[in-house]
């Protein structure tokens, strides 16, 4: 049994992980990704879509990461060149795309809000012949989607990219100081820019996991808000991108444990809100802290 | 023209001027730059020196006159292109990213890499350590800049400008933030770099600094130069002579007749923003009907103890009291109601808010008397017409009072504050740069405002940086340096070259 | 005294201000409609006449506006000191939540005391919900964006628990209370359209809201908070005060819309209660440059697009969801500074 959760846990981190390490270097670099469930969005339908007529996995994922990453370049324009805010242009993006996609739905498929193709091609599972015998392990490790391999991958890759590359200080400096950087001979906005459509790529390959990596169908509901949850992930983990996937993970074990404890007295909304709560109190412990360091005179 | 035996200066001015509007910042300077020198820049406030140094590192360019590198006169597009020839500025707001460590600071944007755009950590250390053994210092390159003590971050911020490829280092007022022991170090570190071979130009207006770490020092007076010695040809006494020059010889002003006291600072200690002490100790009374003026260099503790008074800045220990009131702890809306009044002296961002109209900005602070408001409701003809008239009084210029105030020119908007401030008729109004900004009619209206204040029984604590302003107005003036009271003189009294030389650091003799 | 920006023969600058944002979101949507083979002019064109070509259309804009005139207004007074409250739709779901629940539990009570109190009860709830994001504000200084985005999900979980468990109609299926007693519904104004007191409630606290800008000495200093908190504080403003006192009447007035919905439209409390009327406010109060007349104007033409929007789409093919579309580019519109300051920056470095 325990295997069951472990197994559904890893599956539905998958999504907002990716996500959470978008955002994770969106923020880094100096933009509140808001706006990461429409790109989510529009990765799951375009994911679904490039899948039916192509029948390759491989293409559908890059088609949806190019959704998110084009969604993250005029979000980060609007922000970086138009100077406008980041929390209402993320809201209005998220808005904004949930109408366009529904509007496409209607407009293209004449569906309103499910689509369902034949012939989807979905992600292919790995079984890795003996580790799958072996309890919990075999849980943790088999059975996934290469795009799950990718994610977790993507965590020390995310640590070493931030930590040792020449992009990754640069990226670094474009957030924590962005008047040094541009003293120094450095374009803050354009790091910027590219640090979005990052996130946007990362956020579009969640989504396409949503609807072909699971279900195989797309609904436009089918975000569940997880670019949200995303946010608190990257909020909650403080940039850094293990306590980030750790605590994308938790999110996940929230989920997975949810469905099975219906009916013995959890209630799963309560659980559902355990996400933002973290985020206020860890905005609220670390506000603590800057207060009492000053106190003391640092 | 040099003859051809005379090796170019490093870095020479010749003939600057550069004026904004009717205010000449620069005015015919001559400057040489000798390479491998420690170069000290000294002047006043309002002498020159920053435009001055914006010219020279590229931020500006000059109206007319040259700026010659190696001889060659040189037009530099923007900082950038200065820094191509070598020329680099530690700025006093420190370029420095947190969240990084000392030695990601020290490379970002140049760092050394490999095919794959991986940081050559090796190699940036190696760097590193070269650079920190050249100029004897040592420093932990892992730590993160947050982490580290300002003038570890001082030290990084020269040891990237070297990193860079600069060799002439300018330095702007560099030992502002920094103890007694740290500048010692900082002296030598600027003594090796310059036997190193680099330039190093120190703006300062600390005598005993200038003193101990340059070979040759440009006083700087009203945007002209001086003189320029070298420093062992020169004693304290002579600088602080050039520098303050000439002040004027004060209006006559009635004499005061101080009443019973109505500010009394006793024992008062007090910060920065970053934890550094800046006032020491610091005790004072002043009394209904005479204006006390705190003279000193900007950078002394003047922002600190008006921040002390006013109840905007927190204070380590003392107290003070308003009317016979303590008011240690209270905020400055508790402090208004004792008696207080506030000119700002960042007239811009805390005196008015320009976005608000004239009317407003005359009447906050005091919408809430029972003539301006019942019950919570503004009474806005009452308001208006107050407000109309005492516009009028104060000779405010405007087309109407409900345009912005940010219509206004930097003079009338100071009247607007004056009056406010003055309306509300303060026991103890804390006077702030009270004419920065001002034209000279504004100037000559205000200080009489402040003088008919005091002969109705008002009291000023007059914080200002124009010498000639508090030797006119003040009837005491007590000279702040380092934090603390270091003298005090009498109106009329003939110590002016003494309030200079105690600005200075210079002890009453 | 009246605002600096209220000149006698400028009344062209703030309109045109306002208007452009909405109309280069119609404009893009424009583009949209013709893209999926839609006549943009036609379909505005219908959209008009279905919003205002007859009384019974007006009244159902009028009804369609109500709660967003609440909603923009909540957003307003919050921005007006200078606080970014996103989490109006949180309040939208705990006030009418705490109104549902007075106006189906508390039965036994006459009609004249029942109605106030589930009115006041949302006020309370929507309030009180703000009263954490607030004050961590005024004392720590944490980002109230962030917190009351938080809130706004856990705002709709809690009242999703409480819908499916202890407060759901016995004997229904889905997610939903009892109906509120009619002695607690809000009367109709002209039946047989939606349109009921809560509209002339939200007009009387946009009047209140003009006359509190301008008349109450708080509102003067709200407003001073605003525009410069340094000044504010120098002039004896307690700034943190204010902040806390603002998300709370901003909370309560957001509660207020979610009760006005509740009692005026759906006569209880389900799952899904809002259609994003806290985030629908946000677009009103930009658009309307957070004046009441700006609101009022805002919250009728995104009324006038939801109900134009179902309507137009029984008689035609062009989906609702354009109405999103609009919706979402207008606030970003509503936001950008058009006037490309990067690149008078690149121009003067």
């Amino acid at each position: 049994m325990i295997d069951h959760v472990i197994h559904a846990a890893v599956l539905m981190t998958t999504p907002v992980l990716l996500a959470a390490l978008g955002g994770l270097v969106n923020r880094i670099a100096g933009l509140v990704n808001i706006g990461l469930d429409s790109m989510m969005l529009a990765g799951a339908l375009v994911g679904l879509i490039v899948a039916a007529y192509t029948g390759n996995w491989m293409a559908a994922l890059a088609a949806a990461a190019v959704a998110g990453g084009v969604l993250g370049f005029l979000m980060s324009l609007a922000i970086t060149r138009l100077n406008a805010n980041e929390i209402i242009v993320g809201l209005g993006f998220t808005i904004a795309v949930a109408g366009l996609v529904r509007f496409f739905l209607k407009s293209a498929y004449g569906s309103s809000g499910t689509l369902s193709l034949p012939d989807v091609a979905q992600l292919p599972r790995i079984t890795i012949p003996v580790v799958a015998d072996i309890p919990v392990v075999g849980a943790v490790l088999s059975g996934h989607d290469p795009l799950t391999w990718a994610a977790w991958l993507m965590v020390p890759l995310t640590v070493w990219f931030l930590a040792r590359t020449r992009t990754g200080l640069r990226l670094r400096a474009a957030g924590g100081a962005p008047q040094a950087a541009r003293a120094l001979g450095l374009d803050p906005l354009a790091l910027r820019d590219a640090s979005t459509v990052y996130a946007g790529l990362m956020a579009g390959l969640g989504g396409a996991y949503l609807s072909i990596g699971v279900v195989g169908i797309f609904n436009e509901g089918i975000t569940a808000g997880r670019g949200f949850i995303a946010l608190a992930a990257f909020y909650f983990g403080n940039n850094g991108p293990w306590p980030t996937a750790l605590c994308a993970l938790l999110f996940g074990l929230f989920d997975a444990l949810q469905i099975r404890l219906q009916g013995h007295g959890v209630p799963t909304e309560i659980v559902q809100t355990l996400p933002y709560v973290m985020v206020v109190v860890v905005l609220t412990a670390m506000a603590h802290a800057v207060r009492r360091r000053r106190a003391k005179g640092g | 023209m040099a003859s051809p035996s005379v090796p170019p200066a490093r870095l020479e001015a010749r003939g600057i001027c550069r004026r904004f509007g009717t205010v000449i910042a620069n005015d015919s300077i001559d400057m040489r730059i000798e390479r491998a020198t420690v170069h000290a820049i000294i002047g006043g406030n309002g002498a020159g020196k920053s435009t001055l140094m914006r010219i020279l590192h590229g931020m500006d360019r000059p109206d007319t006159g040259a700026v010659l590198v190696d001889g060659t006169p040189t037009q530099f597009a923007g900082p950038a292109a200065a820094f191509a020839q070598g020329i680099g500025m530690v700025h006093q707001e420190f370029m420095l990213v947190p969240g990084l460590t000392l030695l990601e600071n020290l490379v970002l944007a140049h760092e050394p890499t490999d095919r794959f755009g991986r940081i050559d950590v090796a190699a940036a250390q190696v760097a590193a350590h070269t650079l920190a053994r050249q100029a004897g210092v040592n420093l932990d390159w892992d730590m993160k800049i947050e982490d580290a003590p300002i003038h570890v971050r001082q030290i990084l911020e020269i040891l990237r400008l070297l990193y860079r490829g600069a060799d002439v280092l300018i330095l702007d007022e560099p030992t502002a933030v920094l103890a007694p022991a740290q500048v010692r170090d900082l002296i030598a570190l600027l003594r090796t770099l310059r036997d190193e071979g680099c330039t190093v130009i120190f703006v300062s207006h600390k005598l005993d600094e200038i003193l101990a770490v340059a070979d040759t020092v440009t006083v700087l007076r009203s945007g002209r130069v001086v003189a320029t010695k070298p420093v062992a040809e020169t004693t304290k006494a002579m600088l602080a002579e050039m520098m303050i020059g000439q002040v004027l010889a004060s209006p006559a002003a009635r004499p005061s007749t101080p009443g019973m006291a109505v500010l009394e600072v006793a024992h008062v200690t007090a910060r920065d923003g970053r934890g550094h002490v800046r006032v020491s100790d610091l005790s004072m009374t002043l009394r209904a009907g005479e204006i006390v003026g705190i003279a000193g260099v900007a950078g002394n503790g003047q922002d600190e103890l008006a921040a002390a008074v006013t109840g905007l800045g927190a204070i380590d220990g003392g107290t003070i009291r308003i009317a016979g009131h303590d008011a240690t702890h209270r905020p400055l809306s508790g402090r208004r109601p004792l008696g207080l009044g506030y000119l700002s002296p960042d007239r811009a961002g805390e005196g008015l808010c320009l976005a608000a109209s004239i009317a407003e900005n005359t009447i906050a602070s005091h919408h809430r008397r029972p003539a301006f408001c019942r019950h919570g409701v503004l009474k806005r003809g009452a308001i208006t017409r107050h407000v109309e008239s005492l516009l009028d009084r104060y000779g405010v210029r405007r087309a109407s009072a409900h345009l912005p105030v940010a219509s206004l020119s930097g003079g009338n908007q100071q009247r607007v504050a004056v009056a406010r401030e003055l309306d509300g008729n303060p026991s103890v109004l804390v006077a702030c740069q009270p004419t920065r900004g001002v034209d000279i009619h504004g100037i000559a209206f205000i200080h009489q405002c402040l003088l008919n204040f005091r002969d109705r029984g008002g009291a000023v604590l007059l914080v200002s940086e124009e010498l000639d302003e508090v030797i006119a107005l003040s009837d005491r003036i007590l000279v702040l340096y380092g934090g603390r009271l270091t003298g005090e003189v009498a109106r009329g009294s003939s110590g002016i070259d003494e309030i200079g030389r105690m600005m200075l650091g210079g002890a009453r003799p | 005294m009246t605002g600096a920006a209220s000149q006698p023969g400028s009344l062209w600058q703030p309109a045109a201000a306002m208007a452009a944002p909405f109309l280069a979101a119609l404009a893009m949507a424009g583009v949209l409609l013709t893209v999926a083979g839609h006549n943009p002019f036609d379909v505005y064109g219908l959209l008009a006449v279905e919003s205002f070509g007859s009384v019974k259309r007006i009244t159902a804009t009028l009804a369609a506006a109500t709660p967003l005139m609440l909603t923009g207004l909540a957003i307003a007074v919050a921005f007006r000191a200078g606080v970014f409250n996103v989490g109006v739709e949180g309040c939208v779901y705990v006030g009418g939540l705490a109104a549902a629940f007075v106006g189906f539990t508390c039965t036994a009570l006459p009609a004249a005391v029942l109605l106030p109190s589930s009115l006041a009860a949302s006020l309370v709830a929507g309030s009180l919900w703000m009263l954490i994001p607030g004050v961590l504000k005024a004392r720590l200084g944490v980002d109230e964006v962030v917190t009351t985005l938080m809130f706004n999900f856990i705002a709709i979980s809690l009242a999703a628990y409480l819908v499916n468990g202890p407060l759901l109609a016995p004997g229904s299926a889905n997610s939903a209370t009892p109906m509120v007693a009619e002695a607690a519904r809000l009367p109709r104004l002209a039946p047989p359209s939606t349109l009921n007191a809560g509209f002339l409630i939200a007009i009387a606290l946009l009047v209140l809201y003009g006359l509190w800008g301008r008349h109450a000495a708080l509102g003067f200093e709200t407003r001073l908070a605003g525009l410069n908190a340094r000044f504010a504080a120098a002039s004896g403003i307690s700034v943190p005060v204010l902040v806390v006192k603002m998300m709370l009447l901003s909370g309560a007035i957001g509660g207020l819309a979610g009760a006005v919905h509740a009692l005026g439209n759906v006569g209880r409390f389900v799952t899904g209660f809002s259609p994003g009327y806290g985030f629908t406010g946000i677009a009103v109060a930009l658009l309307g440059r957070n004046s009441a007349v700006g609101i009022f104007l805002a919250a009728l033409f995104f009324g006038a697009l939801a109900t134009a929007g179902a309507t137009i789409q029984l008689f035609s093919d062009v989906p609702i969801e354009i109405v999103s579309v609009v919706q979402g580019m207008v606030m970003i519109f509503a936001v950008a500074q058009f006037g490309w300051p990067w690149l008078r920056r690149r121009i003067a470095s």
